[in-house]
């Protein structure tokens, strides 16, 4: 009985999670759309993400300009460390810091929002009135995430351009001209295309993995914080996993 | 206390003045917590050291659910590996473009070491043991666990959070290992076995551009981020309220802080560290 539960929770878990993540995908095209909730929960992720993007986005940057600018001062080539920026913004730290603050910031915000919702049986009292949560609530939530998660990515990519400028050009004195210059060597439109695709993918997993844990939420007064904190740790070993096949992915596809 | 006037004489003034004075004064609390709980830590450890004993197992392996993928150590280092993995696939890459794919080695040794490994563990440690801890101590803060210990007279602080802090500090050193290990071995295995290129040639570059004191700076940090990374979570939990619902929010507002702080502690370090210079040569 014991070893049973052991195996047989997680599998449920995972069996439940891809239950509701068809009934979402289902529910997607059924008529009455939930325009006000989407429009509020992107507001609701966009303000709770929009610091943490910021905060993160500068010392990363700031960070991997330096690393990589010692490097090329090494080779003689700080000129450029446009190309280096823009290879390292777009390519790297543009999805890997959408990734830190979309399971980080945004997914553990909506998987405490609607677990408080399921403990205090708001979605029983929908299901008696006949409304379904998935499509009142989740499927907003998911696309609202996604949308969300496509805006962090293009700023993520301008604040850290931006980020990595002053500090290459004021604190590690190369000439702006050069470092415009060197840009566009490397990255093109596709690459920002592709980081686009990736961050879009980390919304919709994120979305969908918080709530499922928020709608699943049980077990007293530890249930809710249990749930966001599963909620961080899988969303990020799923957004790191998708990182990495979308980066082979892509990495194929531009060759 | 604050004693509730009849009526007051500029209450928009009031209402004003406080939206600025609050969160000012929450920062000061804050910091008072953190300054008690790193002055707890000797009483913790010494008069709390089966407590402390059984948070390092605890965070070892994780709680709840966590336990069945297999504990923080799992997690750490499922993480590293892809961080480490994204050094083959898009290191290699960028090289072989340029011509010098035998870098790739090259990468490994210094981004892996110097930035890779670093965040990828600070953010782990944030997400398991991190979050874990908010999710425990704000259950126990709202169930009045927290208030019977003081009135039981053990010192909470010292009983919760200081020794939370030294758990912290104790496992993220083998999570770190972990980490940085399953980095280099994640980034070795994609370039020479998946783009196939010689192990002579990997490890050659590898072995010459990996620098001990480097490794050694790069745990330092570590253990620095996972000091920042327990007491932001311990506050947030110790520090929870408004019912279950309210400790679902202090965990996202506790990743939040401190995937930031670390982000910055990271930065400071490296700058100290590392120097303007970069204590790096090319050429030997």
């Amino acid at each position: 009985m014991v070893a049973s539960s052991v195996v047989g929770k997680p599998v449920r878990a995972l069996g439940g999670f891809f239950s509701m993540m068809l009934d979402t995908f289902v529910a997607l095209f059924k008529p009455p759309f939930a325009w006000r909730e989407f429009v509020s929960q992107s507001w609701f992720v966009a303000r709770v993400s929009i610091v943490p993007t910021l905060m993160l986005t500068i010392p990363y940057t700031v960070l991997l300009t330096f690393t990589f600018n010692i490097l090329l001062r090494e080779f003689g080539a700080a000129d450029f460390s446009g190309t280096g920026a823009a290879l390292g913004t777009v390519r790297q730290i543009g999805p890997i810091v959408t990734v830190l603050v979309v399971a980080g910031a945004g997914a553990t915000a909506m998987c405490a929002d609607l677990g408080a919702r399921t403990i205090r049986e708001e979605l029983d009292a929908l299901r008696v009135m006949g409304i379904d949560p998935i499509q009142a609530l989740v499927v907003p939530r998911v696309l609202a995430a996604m949308l969300v998660s496509l805006a962090l990515s293009a700023t993520v990519i301008l604040v850290g351009l931006a980020g990595a400028y002053f500090f290459t050009v004021y604190v590690q004195d190369v000439s702006p001209g050069a470092f415009a210059s060197g840009l566009t060597l490397i990255i093109g439109s596709v690459d920002v295309f592709i980081a686009l695709v990736k961050a879009a993918l980390f919304g919709l997993s994120a979305g969908l993995i918080a709530c499922y844990k928020g709608i699943s939420v049980g077990g007293g007064p530890a249930g809710v914080g249990n749930a966001v904190n599963e909620t961080v740790v899988f969303t990020f070993m799923a957004l790191f996993a998708i990182n990495i096949v979308a980066t082979a992915v892509a990495v194929k596809v531009t060759m | 206390m604050t004693v509730s006037h009849p009526h007051s004489q500029f209450p928009w003034l009031k209402a004003r003045f406080r939206a600025i004075a609050d969160p000012w004064n929450a920062i000061g609390v804050q910091t008072q917590f953190y300054g008690h709980t790193l002055r707890s830590i000797l009483t913790a450890v010494t008069r709390y050291r089966v407590e402390l004993f059984r948070l390092i197992a605890q965070m070892g392996l994780g709680a709840g659910a966590l336990i069945v993928i297999g504990g923080t150590v799992a997690i750490v280092g499922f993480l590293t590996v892809t961080t480490g993995a994204i050094i083959a696939v898009q290191g290699y890459t960028d090289f072989a473009e340029i011509g010098v794919e035998a870098l790739t080695g090259f990468a490994s040794a210094f981004f892996n070491v110097r930035l890779i490994a670093p965040a990828t563990t600070a953010i782990a440690l944030s997400a398991t043991i991190g979050a874990g801890a908010t999710a425990q101590l704000g259950a126990m803060r709202i169930s009045e666990e927290i208030d019977a210990l003081e009135v039981m007279g053990i010192r909470s602080i010292a009983y919760l959070a200081s020794t939370r802090v030294v758990a912290g500090l104790i496992v993220v050193i083998p999570l770190y290992c972990v980490g940085v290990l399953a980095s280099f071995w994640a980034a070795r295995f994609g370039t020479t076995v998946i783009y196939g290129q010689s192990t002579g040639v990997y490890d050659h570059y590898f072995r010459t551009f990996l620098n001990p004191t480097d490794l050694f700076w790069s745990l330092g940090q570590c253990v620095a981020l996972a000091i920042v990374i327990m007491l932001v979570h311990t506050y947030y939990g110790y520090t929870a309220r408004g019912g279950p619902a309210g400790v679902g929010e202090a965990v996202g507002r506790g990743v939040r802080t401190s995937m930031i702080l670390s982000a910055f502690v990271l930065v400071m370090i490296s700058l100290a560290v590392y120097g303007q210079s970069g204590n790096f040569n090319l050429a030997g």
